[in-house]
């Protein structure tokens, strides 16, 4: 009974709790900043290793006040439509809490009127894929505003490749080789070993 | 026949009884005692361990890639086409390896058909440290369920073991514990992966690292079957190979045949292809669910899969002993009714499944879903022997690659793609499995009735009128 009541009352805790996170719709957020990056089509960058220069900021054109809210500038790094496909764990969702396009982060700042560059070396752990660049405006509740992003609305310009960091390494090559070796060795060992018993035992 | 090859065991002192353990004429034993130390002495006994270990290790092996697949389907670029497939993959294998270890076992013995085939997969198991793209990493999982078909061996071994009163309870248990291997798997390996990524080696590098571990663990156990295992009680088949009769042979293929045409054994498949099928398919998707779904971390989602598969460890002892108590008060009516009963109900908290919300509420509805889907692979082995007395391994067989065809149907069908979402294809699975545990109604036994018909004739007549039947 006891366990009973306490079930429910986590499931209710749970639902609220999911209720005060605010349900933050991306299409509710104006697109009110300006994101570049400087890439080349078609270019490959490697993970780990290579640079990229983003530059963000407000839309200059933009009336006086439209950032009056802006107190946290976020940038992350987005997964294109080609990415996405046949990959629902990368699935766009207008609610900004289930949305998985932005999985990396790749900066937050305390906003800055003017526009603002950044030389990001691109992290060891991000895969294989093509993406473009997101920068959201937190407001002081830490809840998304405005956004902005270096490709277009259908996301089909200025896309990135980065290419992953492969994991292998000879050491495990040549460890995965000898393991090998052992286990066949050891069956044939035994069978070995089993045959000349038997060919003893008469002899006994 | 009668020389015994000498055994460290036996006492030389006292012939009445060289085993620790009570034995009937055929020398199999008449007890079991898992958690009794000093019955390790006994062959009987050691077999069960050792055979439980093995296989434990063969499904640690298969599912040690399940947990990490959110890692590697990153590193790999994998598309949820291509994670659907190698779940397929997985078990396509072990359809083939299952129903061709039988005869296997016949011809080499349980101890060196299970140890070889283990030996031969570990390093394939160590060779999913070295993909690097969709195709391999199919191949990879295609291979590595070829050692699911030990769970033959394993059944074959505790039948040449244990006498008739006892064989169903060390079966069930012996299945049970071995199938918790999946879910330790599903908890340990993200263990290993994070206790990896803390000594600083990259994300790319832990997950390959982390498989060194479960091909260990299979290439020892199978190094262990053989120093200390032995196929009979009183010895290894290589020493009774000569005196088998050559009439045996030449039976063989009346046997197989005998068991295929009974249609018994094929409503049998189906049925366990959605009570273990579902299981397998569960095993393989439920981590990658909870940490898509509910956006919990890896460990979590890791810890809350192998709470499925670790009921196993009396789930499914539980419904071998469910089918026995039915049986007694029934007789196979009280049998039929048992799995139709368990499976239906395993059925309906599938469909359940799909539909909360939760997370707690779905770990709650997974936990109870688990006992009885596995309790229902107990009570399946529970009508089995009943099937055929002459083609008991051929019936064995067929029930037992049933349950990885199911198996590869579930995920063919609902879980590749991004056709449904997670949780629909969950609804739909339950549903497919109270649609397909109907067909029990259809099992007749003339001698002893079925779900909803009496016996066909009187049992007490001439005793060789039912032995005929039971063919």
């Amino acid at each position: 009974m006891a366990a009973r009541g306490l079930l429910l009352a986590s499931i209710y805790l749970s639902l609220l709790v999911h209720e005060c996170y605010g349900v933050t719709l991306f299409s509710s957020l104006q697109k009110t900043l300006q994101v570049t990056t400087t890439t080349k089509r078609g270019q490959v960058l490697k993970a780990g290793e290579d640079k990229l220069t983003i530059t963000w900021g407000l839309n200059q054109s933009l009336a006086a006040g439209t950032d009056s809210a802006y107190k946290t500038m976020k940038l992350q790094l987005c997964f294109a439509p080609v990415s996405q496909k046949d990959r629902a764990w990368r699935k766009t969702e207008d609610h900004l809490n289930k949305d998985k396009t932005c999985s990396f982060k790749i900066v937050e700042k305390p906003y800055n009127k003017s526009l603002q560059t950044l030389d990001w070396i691109i992290e060891s752990d991000v895969p294989t894929a093509t993406y473009f660049v997101r920068a959201y405006a937190l407001n002081a509740e830490r809840h998304e505003v405005a956004y902005g992003q270096s490709t277009n609305d259908q996301k089909t310009t200025n896309l990135f490749d980065i290419q992953a960091i492969t994991g292998r390494h000879a050491s495990l090559d040549i460890a995965s080789v000898c393991f090998s070796v052992f286990s066949v060795v050891a069956l044939f060992g035994f069978f070995f070993h089993e045959k000349r018993k038997a060919r003893m035992s008469p002899q006994k | 026949m009668e020389e015994d090859p000498p055994s460290p065991q036996k006492r030389s002192t006292s012939p009445p009884t060289p085993f620790t353990l009570p034995v009937d004429s055929d020398k199999k034993a008449t007890e079991f005692r898992p958690f009794s130390p000093s019955s390790l002495s006994s062959p009987h006994m050691r077999a069960f361990h050792l055979a439980w270990l093995s296989l434990f290790s063969c499904f640690f092996s298969t599912f040690s890639i399940p947990p990490l697949i959110p890692i590697i389907r990153h590193d790999l670029n994998l598309t949820d086409t291509d994670v659907g497939t190698a779940g397929m993959a997985s078990f396509l294998g072990s359809i083939f390896s299952r129903l061709a270890m039988g005869p296997v076992c016949d011809l080499l013995g349980p101890r060196v058909a299970s140890a070889t085939l283990s030996l031969i997969t570990a390093p394939i198991v160590l060779s999913a440290s070295l993909v690097s793209s969709p195709q391999s990493f199919i191949l990879v999982r295609f291979l590595v369920g070829f050692c699911l078909a030990n769970f033959v061996a394993n059944q074959f071994w505790m039948s040449s073991m244990f006498s008739g009163c006892v064989v169903g309870l060390a079966n069930g248990v012996s299945a049970g514990w071995a199938n918790m291997g999946a879910g330790v798997s599903q908890l340990l390996m993200p263990l290993i992966f994070t206790a990896i990524t803390s000594l600083n080696v990259g994300t790319h590098t832990a997950w390959r690292l982390a498989f060194i571990v479960p091909s260990t663990f299979q290439a020892l156990t199978a190094i262990m079957v053989l120093i200390y295992g032995q196929d009979l009680p009183s010895g290894n088949y290589k020493e009774f190979k000569k005196t088998k009769t050559e009439s045996r042979e030449e039976k063989f293929v009346h046997v197989l045949f005998n068991g295929l045409k009974n249609y018994r054994g094929w409503i049998l498949g189906l049925t366990y292809g959605f009570c273990f099928g579902v299981e397998l398919t569960t095993d393989n998707i439920i981590a990658q669910y909870f940490y898509d779904r509910f956006g919990v971390n890896l460990q979590v989602a890791g810890t809350i899969a192998a709470s499925f598969g670790m009921a196993n460890l009396f789930s499914r002892p539980m419904g071998g002993v469910i089918s026995d108590e039915m049986g007694r008060r029934f007789g196979i009516r009280g049998r039929l009714w048992g799995l139709w009963a368990v499976q239906t109900a395993a059925g309906l908290l599938c469909v359940l499944l799909g539909r909360v919300n939760s997370l707690c509420g779905s770990v709650l509805v997974m936990c109870v879903f688990s006992v009885f889907v596995q309790a229902a692979g107990g009570l399946t082995f529970g009508v089995v022997p009943f099937v055929s007395k002459r083609s008991l391994g051929v019936i064995s067989g067929m029930t037992g690659s049933g349950g990885t065809v199911g198996a590869v149907v579930t995920q063919m069908l609902l879980f590749s793609g991004s056709k449904f979402s997670k949780q629909t294809s969950i609804s739909l699975m339950g549903l497919m499995m109270i649609v397909c545990t109907l067909p029990v109604s259809l099992i007749y036994f003339p001698q002893w009735g079925g779900m909803f018909c009496g016996p066909s004739f009187d049992p007490n007549e001439p005793a060789d009128e039912h032995y005929r039947l039971l063919q």
